[in-house]
């Protein structure tokens, strides 16, 4: 099958590293029962791949012998005890499979699993009554070496086993241990347990791109559609088949937990059979992968980043949106809001000469950027700028500057949607245009460092205008802030100790690793963090990201925001839900009143949490 | 046939709108200018004729701010060609009434045998310039139309919408002009790769032909509507308020309760 380049040759070193990571069990031991299993099963294996090397060398190259290195001494101790240890293991994965049956095995393939456990066990015990038989028969390696043999070698000869019938069944149970073995090897390229051998691989070829990045081919190129097997890369494919159906994506996506028609985990396995059972250039948007599936998806790389093979959903997802954008297939909210940033460059459709007009609520004038030098050049966003329940914490951000002494300007109605979203739609076009007339207007300005208050502006200005060759100093409110306090510039007061919880915006922690500031600056301010159990990397995303804001969630069972409160009101004694994405304000503010509980918790935005530990300073 | 469009820029009302000091127009320093939506659905109706019977569409505008990325846009959509039409400096925006001869001049100019507008706009409330086009060019008219079929290529039958969910189809002889409500489809959505391959493109301005109508009338004064009171705001849960709601339409003899 043709399939498109990808270069991922480079720097083996750090592939290398990442590779002994993996080895290392860094994510999988994320989740400690399964962690743990498969580790001791992992382990077993390479331990007891010395049985197989004996087993078919002995009788294919006559002479052949592990004894000279310890075949007969620690080798075998060391088989006998991680049969054990393999064992126990497979009767642990069994007992989760079985009988914990956690929900992310929903659509996976059992039986298969099922299957690999039999042959394991199969080839195992026969390995082991081998050993036993040839004690009893009075060959092979000296008891004590193998004591769990030994212990069975014991029970036969305490049977009163003859010698002669012990090498009869020792040679039967080498036929069948070399016999499962074989029928496993026959098995695996067709099972899911093929991983054993392209986990490897697909770790080492990971991307090393900044994962904020959608990489363009050039500059003036734009990633293409993915429509038909062919337009996608040979690695997207290793992807599909290196995937292990663990599940461990689908419990960490929000469109999956919200009820919406996408797992992650599906999404792969689905393309896998695809890619094999279709011809190369025959659709998959529609007849294999759904519409409302792609839809779905909010971004947020919870996915990619539990993946313990380092499979790249999004990369698919967006590529398979662009093919929706091009055919025209875009349900009617969002076509209204993708019209709408065409038209006046936010998805509100609200002139784009309002989108100042937040500050004249300020005791101040904000100095227009385009106008006159600033030091720091503020780049508002969307829903900071025109959402009312925003605008306020904007003001409020506005204050805290004009406290701080920071010299700070905006670029009124030139700012633009940042185009994260819209590029993470798929509309790439529109985020061409969009990116090209910000960083236009950005190049007409002086300044020495970006702020923004969002998320999403931070991650299209940080990582992705470079792919126009426009690169910035851009960094978070919250580090801003930060800084602001920790050089004495914004003095903080005393506060009354709340307790408080944090949320991870998506593309602030995961994406651009802005998990500390934030943390640092409520604890300034006063505050104890209870963290959520889904923090930091692992952070439950709220649902608006990647161009979902702009679509209907009435398929929905649960929103992810609203789960996120009831995680959050979990946690008994955090009185505040601090967000830092005036997305999150929006999303957590409506979930609250969706769910009645503004008695119990409130959202605040970290800018008015500093607000009000500023003001206590006399 | 050859189909021409008249496509207009409107305050856009997405934004708040203030009365200018002088009290005759809005104050155009916090709005944005828009497509007229009707507008719109007049070229997606133009767009839509010619891919179910071909036809060239031409997509006009008088010139001025934001007109040229407009009619890169209507190519974008499938316009064939675009035409902005240059008319002497005025004094702010030409009403739909004092653009009607530049614009039947153009038609009779572009050899137009079907001129589709919206059927109004939020500057035109009335409608004027479907049915003064059809005056100035002696040509049959129609407004409200909600789809328009070619008949043997001479006549077409447009579908017109009156109140309460009544329509008629008419035929009218070729050449029409026709005030358009709404396409036979909802407006589609042009990519960002189809608007950025448009935006190369330079749009022809033409010299206007003929000279703008002088208004006849004259804007003596816009106000904001008087905020009107009698709003009543219902507490309670859900029965209390339908319990309250059925009160007040039988208080107000709009429903019988038996």
């Amino acid at each position: 099958m043709i399939s498109q380049p990808a270069m991922r040759f480079d720097q083996p070193g750090r592939r290398l590293q990442g590779l002994l990571a993996a080895i290392g069990h860094r994510r999988l031991i994320r989740n400690r029962y399964s962690g743990i299993l498969h580790a001791m099963i992992f382990v077993s294996f390479f331990v007891l791949a010395t049985a197989i090397v004996q087993s078919f060398g002995s009788v294919l190259f006559p002479g052949f012998s592990l004894a000279p290195v310890g075949g007969d001494t620690w080798i075998a101790l060391a088989q006998d005890v991680f049969a054990i240890v393999m064992l126990t293991g497979v009767a642990l994965a069994a007992w989760q499979r079985l009988v914990l049956r956690p929900a992310r095995f929903k659509g996976s393939n059992n039986t298969d699993a099922n299957i690999i456990y039999i042959l394991i066990v199969i080839i195992v015990v026969t390995m082991l009554l081998e050993a036993a038989f040839a004690i009893v028969a009075g060959s092979g390696a000296s008891a004590i070496w193998r004591p769990v043999s030994a212990t069975l070698g014991a029970a036969f000869t305490a049977m009163r086993m003859s010698p002669e019938f012990a090498s009869q069944a020792h040679d039967v149970f080498y036929w069948l241990h070399v016999g499962a073995i074989l029928a496993f090897v026959v098995y695996i390229p067709g099972s899911k347990h093929r991983h054993m051998l392209l986990a490897a691989p697909n770790v080492y070829f990971r991307s090393l791109k900044p994962i904020g990045q959608i990489p363009r081919p050039t500059p003036e190129v734009p990633p293409p559609p993915l429509a038909a097997a062919t337009d996608f890369a040979w690695k997207d494919m290793l992807d599909t088949y290196a995937c292990t159906e663990c599940g461990r994506c689908q419990a960490a996506c929000p469109a999956y937990a919200s009820g919406l028609p996408l797992s992650p985990k599906l999404l792969i396995t689905d393309l896998r059979d695809h890619f094999v059972t279709q011809p190369a250039d025959a659709p998959i948007v529609g007849p294999t992968i759904s519409e409302d599936t792609l839809w779905a998806c909010t971004t947020c790389r919870a996915c990619m980043e539990v993946c313990p093979v380092h499979i790249e959903h999004l990369p698919k997802i967006i590529g398979m949106r662009r093919t929706l954008i091009e055919n025209g297939n875009i349900q009617p909210m969002l076509q209204t809001a993708l019209s709408n940033l065409q038209r006046v460059g936010n998805s509100m459709g609200t002139a784009s000469k309002m989108r100042a007009r937040w500050t004249k609520g300020l005791p101040f004038n904000v100095k227009d950027a385009r106008k006159e030098p600033v030091d720091v050049l503020w780049f508002v966003g969307d829903f900071a700028s025109y959402d009312p329940r925003v605008q306020e914490i904007s003001r409020t951000v506005a204050l805290l500057f004009q406290r701080a002494g920071v010299d700070f300007g905006i670029l009124y109605d030139s700012e633009r949607n940042s185009g994260n979203d819209v590029h993470r739609v798929g509309e790439e076009g529109l985020f061409e245009t969009l990116a090209r007339e910000n960083i236009a207007t950005l190049s007409a300005c002086t300044f020495k460092r970006i702020v923004t208050t969002d998320p999403h502006s931070l991650n299209a200005l940080a990582q992705e205008y470079s792919a126009f060759g426009a690169t910035y100093d851009v960094v978070h409110y919250s580090a801003f802030l930060l800084e602001l306090v920790e050089a004495g510039r914004l003095p903080l007061g005393p506060t009354e100790r709340r307790t408080v919880t944090y949320h991870d915006p998506c593309y602030l922690g995961r994406y651009n690793g802005g998990f500390d500031a934030p943390r640092a600056l409520i604890a300034r301010a006063g505050c104890a963090i209870n963290e959520m159990g889904r923090c930091r990397e692992n952070s439950f995303c709220c649902g608006a990201g990647g161009g979902r804001i702009w679509q209907d969630d009435s398929a929905m069972t649960e929103r992810p925001s609203e789960n996120r409160i009831r995680e959050a009101l979990a946690l008994g004694d955090a009185e505040l839900f601090v967000v830092a994405c005036p997305k999150d304000s929006v999303m957590y503010g409506a979930a609250i009143d969706a769910l009645g509980v503004s008695d119990r918790i409130k959202v605040v935005d970290l800018a008015e949490l500093v607000m009000s530990a500023a003001e206590t300073h006399s | 046939m050859h189909i021409m469009v008249v496509l207009r820029l409107v305050a856009d009302l997405g934004g708040d709108i203030e009365i200018a000091h002088g009290g005759k127009d809005i104050d155009r320093e916090w709005v944005d200018l828009k497509l007229n939506e009707f507008d719109d659905h007049a070229l997606e109706e133009a767009i839509f004729l010619k891919e179910i019977v071909g036809a060239k569409v031409t997509a006009i505008m008088i010139d001025g701010d934001g007109v040229e990325r407009s009619l890169q846009t209507a190519l974008a959509r499938g316009a064939d060609e675009a035409r902005r039409i240059a008319v002497d400096d005025t004094d702010g925006p030409i009403s739909s009434r004092a653009m009607t001869p530049v614009v039947a001049a153009a038609a009779a100019e572009l050899g137009a045998d079907l001129v589709l507008t919206g059927v109004q706009s939020p500057e035109d409330i009335f409608g004027q310039l479907a049915p003064s086009l059809g005056a100035v060019l002696g040509w049959p008219q129609a407004s409200a139309v909600s789809s328009v079929k070619p008949d043997d290529g001479s006549t077409i039958t447009v579908q017109q919408e009156y109140s309460g969910g009544v329509s008629a189809a008419i035929r009218l002889p070729l050449p029409a002009v026709l005030g358009v409500q709404t396409a036979s489809r909802p407006i589609r959505y042009v990519t960002g790769s189809k608007l950025r391959q448009a935006m190369a493109e330079e749009i022809p301005r033409i010299e206007a032909t003929a000279a703008v109508a002088m208004p006849d009338v004259e804007i003596v004064e816009l106000r904001v509507p008087d905020e009107a009171g009698g709003a009543v705001m219902l507490d309670g849960d859900a029965d209390a308020i339908a319990d309250e709601i059925l009160r007040l339409l039988a208080d107000r003899a709009l429903l019988q309760v038996c």
